[in-house]
């Protein structure tokens, strides 16, 4: 496949920028001999040749006919696993569903090495190989076609961060680090089996053993995994399994307990790639699994997960209004930001579900960026503790100008990204209570989309009390002792991990529209065999859809 | 509506928005650099976008009143709109709703699918002039005034990066021609208030008060939202304008052409109220008014020169352009147009009662900032062309009069040494006559002491109103001929008919709709044989809208305007009058401001003396406003009524400012403000006033403490029941603690070297596939 005669094709271009954070992996191992300054910036430059490499690699996607028109951009397949009946491949390929999230991957590696710069000094060789090799894992996962591929990736993006999590996070971090692989290790075995299920019904019933997800999408739609009583049910069953995996990973309320400990041990580096792309494995499983394979379950399931989508948002933007640790309260945030992401998609509007894409970008540049700033915070203070701090601005202003923006973007504020995802997950799910459900189910969607409309009231209240406490004020406690005293403002390369950021939250904001663009036909494509099997469901309803709501006035007369 | 792309209109438009713009971000990057210069780009830019507005507003009325330059009526809508640039575009996002709005006759009933399409497109129109024009010109001066004022400090190159980011906003949410992107520029400038109340951010009542203004307005922001979402729903666009595609079909918007002489383009009823409610409670939010009004006394925390402009001349308006701007919704629900009222009524009252108490003198004029708003939404609610356009020139002289109050205040305050309550200076004329005398005539103009600014503007709100309270020939029957929806008697309807626009397109349906009115007193929207919509009207029609609540409104206006008279007297006596004295905090140093503060002061008091008189009696507005698209169409342009002076109402309005300035010289003329003069007279009244009605207390008990308690549950239940049960299942099946265990004594390393052999397999195979 390697065929250099041919230039530098999409997919030699792809395989290369996974292949390089291994590299870089490897050359920070080689170099762990010449001490701390070359290895991390070995890794550094590593960390910003996959960047380049992944950046132009989504120019050129932006530039071909899967941008436009849907269906793989830089296909390839490498025989892996292929003897007698087996037949798994190592095929890789982006399309609109994986081409930004592959993207932010490679950006938040940037960040998370240049975030660790100067907090990482023991035991650097390790440290930076295990981040490149989570960069590595998920990079895969993004663009892995291979069902077997996808899995072994999503489980290899566990591992590096267990260790990172495991040495080098704070005092409670052995503890961390085992609930959270045990936890999420359990959940993805069921995804696992899940996914066994789908492949081993598909080669029964095409009688040809694939693990291609075009080809299993494909053929299940053709032959869908049954849903009636004969059959135990077995599509939902399978969903329900394919659920828990991805809905630990979200977390989805109630199985996100994980998070806010494994964010409060973890090391700097390791929250922005956790916060940043590994909750976003969930819901691009829930897209890329989930919703076209199994279409009948999800729209079963839909109801329930908008109600989730929704508490999650409001539990979890109760729950961080009193936390007292300011990394907590920036996990519990994300708990309530991914609760906008489930409810989105699981509305099953256009609108919404867009947005929810849109959403999981966002939420991975905001939620990277304020771990980070919370993280340089703990660098000169020594303290999380939101009593132990204030006054910032006027100490390190750059750092609290970074931080505010960050939060301006989790707050959702127009101009900038998170306000986009946001306002089309509201609209589209608002449009699906007002017009899209039955009777019965409206006035329970309404007053779902009106509490997460009230959640975006919440999450500006626990945001900017901590603004109000950390940022502003007089200076107290940490910040008005030696540490205090001490506290220079950004250096170089704390700049250089949170400018690339900030770039991109302004960008989406004012132009949202090339990212939309990007990624539209192919949410589309997966999501649509689910909104159809909805709307069936609600068509098949003994009393009709609540048009008459909207016009009831228009067409008296 | 469109024009062609080669005239400087376009691109004067985008340059008011741009300049400000570039302005905040040269001041971003080379503030160090500028140094004490640092106000140059805000105040050169906000100087050209001033230019730039000023332009729009003429030829926008040489448009208005065509080539023969008459100020005759307008005969025709006057708009246009450009493109900038694709926001958001999601494909066959909603179906069926041309079906819904009837207005799209050609298409298709059910197969019609609309894109989610958010175009970032800026409109010129009267409306849209007007408020550009008044944003940089209250700009320019609040930033020159700045320039003395926020002299030495250490943040002023942040101060002038804030307003002209503010400026940048606010002038695109007035030219912003879609719901959604005037929504993104309503949160905007809530971020620069944000940010410039907290400007002072070490002090912690300036944070606490920025987080305040914030989370009150997300509250009238949440409103916003629904509205959107509502609007979406029911119009399938959010554009203001009409989009002809080139196709030739017109898709058209919900305050466009097409819409608002269609007879059934907007639509009433149950949904109609709940998008104009929703408004409403967004325009409380940004506007001030109550129950929502809390965060503005707060927000007094920010720089003096930030409350002139953001917190008096121009973002408070932005509630009052939003339901101007969306006048036809509310005329189609006069429901809601009589709550509009109501909330202005009692907002002025409550307000103007709590500022008659207030000793802090930038307290007092943010409680009368309140009250004038108020007032605007009194006027608003009225749904009458009069009423908005009274509105509009109650906002237009408001922002001259008390941006000139709030510098004044700044003034005293410079030089004072930071000290603003009043109790503890006195006699300051003798010092600062510059600031005395200037300050005299905005309160003047305050009072609505005729001839300044304020008793026109004012007058008119009086007049609108008074129209509505007693609709003249119905009298007290009004209530059977809907005098909600006719405010007119019958005498002015028929001097209207001859007068008022009468357009060349839409003249028959004008004059249809004129005769329905006279013939059964409904509004113009309705036809005479749209029966069921009749229905649907009364069945809604609360007890609220008759005309006893408009007597009701009427005299708590009235009411209102002699204490305004009162307050604003007090302060200036209070301040200026008596015996001199000056706290310690002044030093040596009290004296008269420099002049970059005081010429500001001197242009802002001439156009507080001279505004009013001549807006009225060139009827300036009154020609010029009805030609926006929204107060054009014909359900608000039927209750046009000839530009008079009301003698009567007139004589009222003066006789409740003399009482009141005759009751503040009676306390407090010469006196020493430090000893308590009208308080006494109040007894336990005052006690109320002084607690600002226990808003604050009321919100703290019914939703911050509640909010709070639920939040400790929420996270106790976390940690003890969620965690706890995962906790107790991990720790259940003895196999998996032995997991746990051996994990936790120290073979992580095992488990390393078994990923890496991982990795080594995956490279390995990928390797060998290679070679294949």
């Amino acid at each position: 496949m390697l065929d250099f005669s041919e230039g530098f094709t999409p997919a030699t271009h792809l395989l290369i920028t996974l292949a390089a954070p291994l590299v870089g992996a490897v050359a920070a191992w080689l170099l762990g001999h010449r001490g701390l300054q070359a290895v991390r910036q070995s890794a550094a430059v590593t960390s910003l040749i996959t960047l380049a490499l992944a950046g132009t690699l989504v120019l050129r996607f932006l530039g071909s006919d899967a941008a436009t028109a849907g269906g793989f951009f830089a296909a390839c397949e490498l025989e892996w696993f292929v003897s007698g009946p087996l037949d798994i491949r190592f095929s890789v390929g982006l399309d609109g569903l994986s081409v930004w999230l592959f993207g932010l991957s490679a950006l938040l590696t940037v960040t998370a090495v240049f975030v660790s710069w100067d907090a990482v000094k023991e035991k650097a060789v390790g440290f930076y190989g295990l981040l490149l090799l989570l960069e590595a894992a998920m990079l895969g996962v993004f663009a892995a076609r291979d069902i077997i591929l996808f899995y072994v990736f999503f489980e290899f993006t566990l591992v590096p961060l267990f260790f990172l999590i495991g040495i080098w996070g704070h005092d409670d971090r052995r503890r961390a680090a085992v609930k959270f692989f045990i936890y999420t290790f359990a959940g993805s075995v069921l995804a696992f089996l899940g996914l066994l299920a789908i492949v081993l019904w598909h080669a029964s019933h095409t009688g040809v053993l694939s693990f291609d997800i075009a080809t299993l999408t494909a053929g299940l739609t053709s032959h869908p995994l049954p849903m009636t009583p004969e059959w135990g049910y077995l599509q939902l069953w399978v969903f329900i399994a394919l659920f828990v995996g991805f809905a630990i990973k979200v977390p989805i309320v109630p199985v996100h307990t994980w998070l806010p400990l494994a964010h409060v041990e973890a090391p700097t580096g390791g929250s922005v790639d956790l916060a940043g792309v590994l909750l976003k494995i969930g819901i691009y499983g829930f897209l890329r699994f989930s919703l076209p394979m199994l279409p009948e379950a999800a729209a079963i399931a839909a109801p329930w997960l908008v109600a989730l989508g929704a508490i999650g948002i409001v539990y979890g933007a109760l729950v961080a209004l009193v936390q007292k640790d300011l990394k907590r309260m920036v996990a519990y945030s994300s708990v309530s930001h991914m609760g906008y992401c489930v409810m989105g998609l699981f509305a099953l509007e256009p609108v919404a579900v867009e947005g929810a894409n849109l959403q999981l970008i966002n939420h991975g540049l905001a939620s990277a960026g304020l771990f980070a700033t919370v993280g340089m915070i703990y660098e000169r203070y020594h303290t999380r503790k939101i009593a132990e701090l204030g006054g910032i601005a006027s100490q390190t202003p750059w750092l609290a100008t970074f931080f505010m923006l960050f939060t301006f973007s989790a707050i959702g504020l127009p101009g900038l990204n998170g306000f986009v995802g946001e306002f089309m997950i509201l609209a589209g799910t608002f449009q699906r209570a007002w017009s899209g459900v039955s009777a019965e189910w409206s006035s329970t969607y309404l007053t779902l989309s009106l509490l997460a409309v009230a959640g975006v009231v919440l999450g500006a209240w626990y945001m900017l009390q901590a603004v109000e406490r950390v940022l502003f004020g007089q200076t107290r406690g940490a910040t008005a002792g030696e540490h205090g005293q001490h506290a220079h403002d950004l250096a170089w390369y704390e700049v250089a991990a949170l400018a690339p950021l900030a770039l991109f939250i302004v960008w989406i904001g004012v132009y949202p529209s090339p990212f939309l663009k990007a990624s539209a036909h192919a949410v589309t494509a997966s999501t649509q065999a689910s909104s159809e099997a909805f709307a069936a469901r609600v068509s098949a309803s003994p009393t009709q859809e609540m048009a008459a709501h909207t016009t009831s006035n228009q067409h008296a007369p | 509506m469109v024009e062609n792309s080669v005239d400087p209109v376009p691109v004067l438009l985008a340059l008011v928005p741009a300049l400000p713009l570039l302005g905040c971000l040269i001041t971003i990057l080379q503030g160090k650099l500028l140094g004490a210069r640092a106000h140059l780009p805000a105040v050169v830019t906000i100087a050209a976008s001033a230019v730039c507005s000023l332009a729009l507003l003429a030829g926008t009325a040489a448009e208005v009143h065509g080539p023969d330059g008459g100020s005759e009526h307008p005969s025709r809508p006057v708009a246009s709109v450009h493109t900038l640039w694709q926001w958001v575009h999601v494909d066959d996002a909603i179906h069926g709703v041309d079906a819904v709005s009837g207005v799209d006759a050609d298409a298709p009933e059910d197969a019609a699918t609309r894109p989610f399409a958010i175009d970032v497109v800026l409109r010129i129109d009267p409306l849209t002039a007007t408020m550009l024009s008044v944003i940089t010109c209250v700009g320019l001066l609040v930033a020159i005034f700045s320039i003395g004022y926020m002299h030495g400090d250490p943040g002023y190159p942040r101060f002038f990066a804030l307003v002209s980011a503010f400026v940048f906003s606010m002038t695109m949410l007035v030219s912003a021609s879609n719901y959604l992107i005037v929504y993104v520029f309503w949160e905007a400038v809530g971020a620069c208030s944000y940010l410039l109340i907290g400007f002072w951010f070490r002090k912690p009542e300036a944070a606490a008060a920025a987080k305040k203004a914030f989370l009150v307005n997300r509250v009238g922001d949440f409103g916003l939202a629904v509205a959107v979402f509502l609007l979406w729903m029911t119009y399938g666009t959010l554009d203001f304008h009409d989009i002809v595609s080139a196709d030739g079909t017109i898709i058209s918007g919900i305050l466009g052409q097409t819409r608002l002489t269609n007879a059934d383009g907007i639509v009433g009823g149950t949904v109609g109220t709940a998008i104009c409610l929703l408004l409403l409670l967004a325009a409380c939010g940004k506007s001030a008014q109550a129950p929502l009004h809390v965060w503005l006394p707060n927000a007094m925390e920010g720089p003096t020169p930030a409350s002139a402009l953001i917190h008096a001349a121009t973002m408070v308006t932005a509630g009052v352009y939003l339901v101007a701007r969306s006048a036809p919704l509310f005329v189609a629900c006069p429901d809601a147009l009589v709550v509009v009222s109501l909330v202005g009524g009692i907002t002025a009252l409550i307000a103007g009662l709590i500022a008659t108490v207030q000793n802090d003198l930038k307290k007092v004029l943010a409680y009368s900032t309140i009250s004038q708003l108020g007032y605007m939404f009194v006027s608003l609610g009225t749904g009458t062309l009069l009423g908005f356009t009274a509105a509009i020139f109650h906002l237009v002289t408001h922002a001259f009069f008390k941006a000139l109050l709030f510098m004044g205040a700044g003034s005293v305050m410079h030089s004072m040494g930071g000290v603003i309550d009043m109790r503890r200076f006195g006699g300051l004329r003798q010092l600062m006559p510059i600031t005395a005398s200037t300050f005299l005539i905005g309160s003047l103009a305050l009072a609505g002491v005729p001839p300044f600014a304020g008793f026109f503007s004012k007058d008119e709100i009086l007049a609108s109103l008074h129209a509505r309270a007693w609709p003249g020939g119905h009298g007290d029957h009004a209530e059977e001929t809907h005098a909600g929806a006719d405010p007119l008697s019958s005498e002015t309807l028929a001097t209207s008919a001859a007068t008022t626009i009468v357009g060349d397109a839409r003249a028959p349906f004008a004059m249809a709709s004129m005769k329905a009115n006279a013939a059964d007193g409904h509004d113009a929207s309705d036809h005479a044989n749209d029966a069921a919509h009749d229905e649907h009207a009364e069945a809604t029609t609360g007890s609220l809208n008759n005309p006893t609540t408009w007597k009701a409104i009427w005299w708590m206006a009235l009411f209102t305007a002699g204490l305004t008279a009162f307050y604003t007297f007090r302060a200036v006596f209070m301040t200026f009058t008596g015996p001199l004295r000056v706290p310690e905090e002044a030093g040596h140093h009290a004296h008269e401001s420099p002049p970059v503060m005081t010429y500001p002061l001197y242009i802002l008091a001439a156009a507080s003396a001279i505004s009013g008189l001549w807006i009225f009696s060139t009827d300036a507005l009154g020609s010029f406003l009805p030609a926006t698209p929204s107060l054009w169409a014909p359900a608000v342009a039927s209750t046009a009524v000839p530009h008079l002076f009301h003698w009567d109402i007139a004589m009222q309005g003066t006789l409740a400012a003399a009482i009141g300035i005759a009751i503040a010289a009676y306390g407090h003329y010469g006196r020493r403000s430090d000893e308590p003069q009208m308080e006494r007279y109040l007894g336990s009244l005052g006690t109320v006033f002084a607690n600002r009605f226990y808003f604050d207390e009321l919100y703290v008990i019914t939703v911050v403490r509640p909010l709070e308690m639920l939040s400790s549950i929420a996270a106790a239940f976390d940690s003890y029941v969620v965690d706890g049960l995962v906790d107790a299942i991990g720790h259940l099946p003895p196999s998996l603690a032995g997991v746990v265990r051996r994990l936790q004594s120290g073979l992580i390393q095992r488990y390393a070297l078994a990923g890496v052999m991982g990795v080594l397999v995956i490279v390995a195979s990928l390797v060998w596939s290679l070679k294949q």
